[in-house]
């Protein structure tokens, strides 16, 4: 559905990692969403910039530290309330800032209708409108079906296969609605529950498999975290393979956030050196330490970095601690040194499934560390070429879409008859059409008069 | 000689017609009602039945407005079955077999007891029409000429079934007719077709019929109705009527191997017949060429009533030629000496496509012409009458300059049929499905009174009697309601719960509850099926309603947004011409139903409700 009367949200700078991203919220409660998501609770003044953090509306927890401007319809891009929230470049965070206002009730907008709206309330002219030409003619929902079918791609075609069986599921179980007396035996609700929890199963692997796919498309932060002096800064540009830190053998040499993005086996990987993590005095220091441990809480994965030619202390025990359950490589350093404790035995590693020896200053860890970071994101998930879903939309719609099979499953299960099983896998079969477009309204009979001789 | 005057002329009083003229009756109107012959009001050349899936909530719907089919059936039925009974509740539909000679007696009985009615026997030449608005109708001379008497009228309704341009087939013989035996209307065609109506050719087909006393019925599987027949009408509370049963037997190799040897003759495969038939009614051959795989199909002996000799075979419609369709007959293993009293044929005929008419069935072009039943494509007597009751509220209020009647989709399945074919028109022959209303749940037989009666009563339609007794009900209804909502039970399975959870569960009846439980209800003698039922069936599917309502309301919002008679879509930017020329032709009447034409995007649907606002 199209609506124009809701509020919609989406990430609105040019895809990829860049210095400043902006996630923009427009409609009648774009105001209401940001108080949501925005640490400040007054509300924000019109056309003036203020600095607040953006949270997860969850858990309160601080995503990013970001500038918010309130423009007031009709003098906005859209003409609506608009709310823009500029935070730092990445992807990931201004995906989770997206995922934050949708919580807080707003809808992921559909490509292109930023300028729609724009266009319906007459900010932009007709020669600007050429896009919008495109919007409202290109694509009829039909088209889009076509469209999906012809596509390739280990994801449409899994989805693709999925929508497909339950299209037909449906349509068996419809025939046995309205054509009772025909003497087929179409389907019976029973059985009709066990093949839709067959495909909630598989809605199930594609968004287990989703993981793998985000982190194709959209790449993902990777912290690197530690004592200082304990080699974070060369674990950067070893992998980076500049020198664009300051690398130095004094303490709190790296007071800022120092980003880089790499390919890391096909990932865009971002990486963000921190700055050492110690209790310390020096007012700039202080905030590199505050913005590390920001950065650790928002990443995909942390690093810890720790020195092996000095026994661990409190500060080390304190950030692995600090880690557990996460994503996490462990890199013990200065192979070349002699070993003050070895991390297969000790306590706080032992256990660790991620743990690379490394000597970052001669180049020879590279492909380890390489090798040991794709294993980390990677994770469980499925190898490369199984299929993954990496559009963000579709992971929400394919959630939709998981939920009902297993609620059209579970009433298929206790008893329940068919049409109510029926209501939860048309519910189902919408959002995959969300997804791979539209059938026309009477595709269901058209497939029952196809496949079966109906009609005494 | 100063021409006769009507508020409401109808053409035709087949099913669509008696509804509409007895509609407009009842609401003050005087009406003509022009019928070639008093034999064949609300006749059934078809199957005579009434009901099946979705169509036995349309009966039940205009019941429930206060029309006459559910009535007319019940009194006539002679088999009656309540399909899916095993099923949900929202699918559950009533059929019954009707003995064809009492219905259409019935039915015709029922329109002379209502005052104001003026029967005209005779073929309307055209209809008369000054700039954008109706005058009333000229009828063809006693030679079959146009030219004779004028009648006036403010509104009038065309209801002429197959009869526009109507050609029958029987093998390579082509007739000129209606149905078989009665002479089609070519003038009055012509004359709808001047006035710029779209038109498309559409073909449907009927059985043999055979001699009853020419079959040894002890030879076939019996295949029997209900004991106890659920009623259409909520005006009956019993039928007692003797039940007839009737026959299945199954077609064999050697039926479709004399279909296969003789396609050639069948004006279905040989290029003869350009119409596009229904795909949910195959005939014979279809389903022998299109499933050859299929070992047999089944075929149904039906008597067409009680002291009936037709006998209808159900499933073996076809139109070969006549000792073709004897041989096939006398091929059905037990049917050896039966006896063809009629051939069966195919019929093509002459529809208007109805986009061009709004969900009143009232054409956008010329106000005061309503158009209703199988000449808008549309197939099945449920699916005639239930446009005619509609179109003949229409024609009453417009008359009376009063606002049209239109019911939502979320309402009525009359809404969905009057959507779907205003907005999307016919490609074949419209019957409705269950699986076209998307708030199935909440259209039930159960309740159409609930959702509908006060409706007919708010246009005049529902009499005093229907009236006190549905206000009854209503209040039993709501007491139970209340009294279920307050109640705590124990289930079979000693859990204690609130009797409104209890009851989600499928295997927890309400029946069941009561007698286990100090749970009092509210029940009428003679109906206390119908209470229970519509009270259960609230509580069993209020969970899925609940997540249903957020849909509704939203597409709710859309259907409330009406679209300006008139509003030009051409030069509005981002339009392709495609979809501007398509738009312009089917005219939705509110953002909700451009939406539903096809080709429109919800992208275009939007930029049309901004300038429509703007």
């Amino acid at each position: 559905m199209f609506a124009t009367d809701d509020t919609i949200v989406a990430i609105a700078t040019p895809p990829g990692p860049g210095g400043i991203g902006i996630v923009r919220v427009s409609g009648a409660r774009a105001s209401d969403v940001a108080a949501a998501i925005l640490s400040r609770r007054l509300s924000l003044e019109p056309r003036l910039a203020t600095l607040t953090d953006a949270l997860d509306p969850t858990d309160q927890r601080p995503i990013d530290r970001v500038l918010a401007t309130y423009f007031p319809g009709p003098r906005s891009y859209t003409g609506e309330d608009v709310v823009e929230i500029s935070g730092h470049g990445s992807p990931v965070i201004l995906r989770q800032i997206v995922v934050a206002a949708t919580a807080a009730g707003a809808r992921l907008a559909e490509p292109g209708e930023f300028t729609f709206r724009a266009f319906l309330r007459g900010r932009i002219d007709l020669v600007q409108a050429e896009a919008i030409h495109d919007l409202v003619t290109a694509v009829t929902p039909r088209q889009a079906r076509v469209a999906f079918d012809q596509l390739e791609g280990t994801a449409t075609v899994a989805m693709g296969a999925i929508d497909r069986a339950l299209f037909d599921l449906v349509a068996r179980l419809e025939a046995s609605l309205d054509f009772p007396e025909e003497g087929y035996h179409f389907v019976d609700a029973k059985a009709a529950g066990v093949e839709a929890a067959t495909l909630a199963e598989e809605v199930r692997r594609l968004v287990a498999a989703s993981r793998t796919g985000r982190l194709v498309r959209e790449g993902c932060q990777v912290a690197v975290a530690g004592k200082p002096n304990v080699g974070k800064s060369c674990f950067f540009n070893e992998l980076c393979g500049v020198q664009r830190t300051i690398v130095a053998d004094e303490a709190g040499t790296t007071r800022d956030l120092v980003t880089e993005t790499i390919d890391l086996g096909g990932i865009p990987v971002t990486l963000v050196d921190t700055a050492g993590i110690r209790a310390t005095g020096d007012a700039v220091e202080a905030e590199g330490v505050r913005r590390a441990r920001g950065a650790v809480d928002v990443a995909a994965a942390v690093v810890v970095v720790l020195d092996r030619s000095r026994p661990l202390d409190e500060d080390d025990c304190a950030l692995l601690e600090a880690t557990v359950g996460r994503a996490r490589l462990v890199v013990a350093n200065k192979r070349d040194l002699p070993a003050a404790w070895c991390p297969a035995e000790h306590p706080e590693t032992a256990a660790c499934p991620h743990v690379v020896e490394t000597c970052l200053i001669d180049g020879s860890s590279t492909g380890a560390i390489r090798d040991a970071l794709l294993g980390v994101l990677l994770g469980e998930a499925p190898s490369r070429d199984t299929p993954a879903v990496s559009n963000i939309r579709h992971i929400g719609l394919l959630g939709t879409a998981g939920a009902a099979l297993e609620r059209a499953a579970a009433a298929a299960g206790a008893g329940s008859s068919e049409e109510l099983v029926l209501a939860d896998l048309a519910e189902a079969r919408h959002a995959f059409e969300e997804i791979s477009g539209k059938r026309a309204p009477d595709a269901v009979l058209e497939r029952i008069f196809e496949r079966f001789c109906i009609g005494k | 000689m100063g021409a006769e005057r009507f508020d409401v002329i109808v053409i035709g009083a087949g099913h669509a017609g008696v509804e509409a003229a007895r509609a407009a009756a009842r609401m003050g109107c005087r009406v003509g009602l022009c019928t070639l012959s008093g034999a064949t009001v609300a006749h059934m050349p078809c199957n005579p039945a009434i009901g099946g899936t979705a169509k036995g909530h349309l009966v039940r719907e205009i019941d429930a407005l206060g029309g006459l089919m559910g009535e007319a059936i019940d009194a006539t039925g002679i088999q009656f079955k309540l399909l899916n009974r095993s099923r949900g509740p929202a699918v559950r539909s009533p059929r019954a077999q009707a003995d064809k000679r009492q219905y259409g007696g019935w039915v015709a009985q029922a329109l002379r007891r209502q005052e104001r009615i003026t029967w005209i026997f005779a073929r309307v030449a055209r209809v008369t029409v000054r700039g954008d608005r109706i005058t009333g109708v000229e009828l063809e001379t006693a030679s079959g000429t146009p030219g004779g008497e004028r009648l006036h009228a403010g509104a009038v309704v065309v209801t002429t079934g197959t009869f526009l341009n109507g050609l029958v087939h029987i093998g390579q013989k082509r007739t000129p007719a209606g149905r078989a035996g009665e002479p089609p209307s070519r003038h009055l065609a012509e004359s709808l077709k001047a006035l710029g109506l779209p038109w498309g050719r559409l073909k449907t087909g009927t059985p043999p019929r055979l001699n009853r006393h020419s079959i040894d019925f002890s030879r076939f599987e019996e295949a029997s109705g209900d004991e106890r027949p659920v009623p259409f009408s909520f005006l009956t509370t019993r039928i007692d009527r003797r039940q007839i049963v009737c026959h299945q037997l199954h077609t064999t190799e050697r039926v479709h191997d004399i279909v296969r040897a003789n396609i050639g003759l069948s004006p279905l495969y040989n290029g003869q017949i350009e119409g596009i038939g229904p795909r949910y009614c195959p005939s014979l051959e279809d389903k022998v060429m299109r499933f050859p795989h299929h070992e047999r199909h089944h075929v149904f002996l039906e008597p067409e009533g009680l002291d009936v000799d037709e006998v209808y075979v159900n499933g073996y419609s076809m139109s070969l030629p006549p000792d073709v369709q004897e041989a096939l007959v006398q091929a059905l293993p037990g049917l050896g000496d039966a006896v063809l009293m009629r051939p069966g044929y195919a019929v093509e005929y002459d529809f208007v496509q109805p986009t061009a008419l709004t969900r009143t069935y009232e054409t956008k072009g010329v106000a005061g012409l309503f158009l209703a039943g199988q000449v808008n494509g549309t197939s099945g007597y449920e699916e005639a009458a239930g446009q005619g009751i509609v179109a003949g509220i229409n024609a009453a209020r417009a008359v009376a300059g009063e606002e049209p009647f239109v019911l939502r989709r979320d309402e009525a399945y009359l809404g969905v049929l009057a959507d779907d074919l205003t907005t999307r028109g016919c490609l074949e022959p419209y019957r409705m499905f269950t699986s076209r209303a998307e708030y199935r749940l909440l259209l039930r037989i159960d309740n159409a009174d609930l959702r509908l009666t006060e409706r007919g009563r708010a246009v005049g339609l529902v009499e005093e009697g229907r009236w006190r007794r549905f206000e009854e009900r209503r209040a039993r209804y709501e007491t139970n309601v209340r009294r279920v909502s307050g109640t705590t039970v124990t289930l079979a399975d000693g859990t204690r719960t609130r009797a409104a959870l209890g009851l989600r569960r499928p295997d927890t009846g309400l029946a069941e509850l009561v007698r286990g439980n100090a749970l009092e209800l509210s029940v009428a003698a003679g109906e206390e099926d119908a209470d229970l039922w519509s009270v259960e069936t609230h509580f069993k599917y209020a969970g899925y309603l609940e997540r249903q309502q957020a849909t509704i309301e939203r597409a709710r919002r859309m259907e409330d947004r009406r679209i300006p008679v008139g509003f030009s879509y051409e030069g509005l930017p981002g339009l392709s011409r495609e979809v501007a020329e398509r738009l312009t032709d089917v005219r939705p009447e509110t953002l909700g139903q451009a939406l539903r034409v096809p080709g429109v995007t919800p992208a275009a649907v939007a930029l049309i409700g901004a300038k429509v606002s703007a």
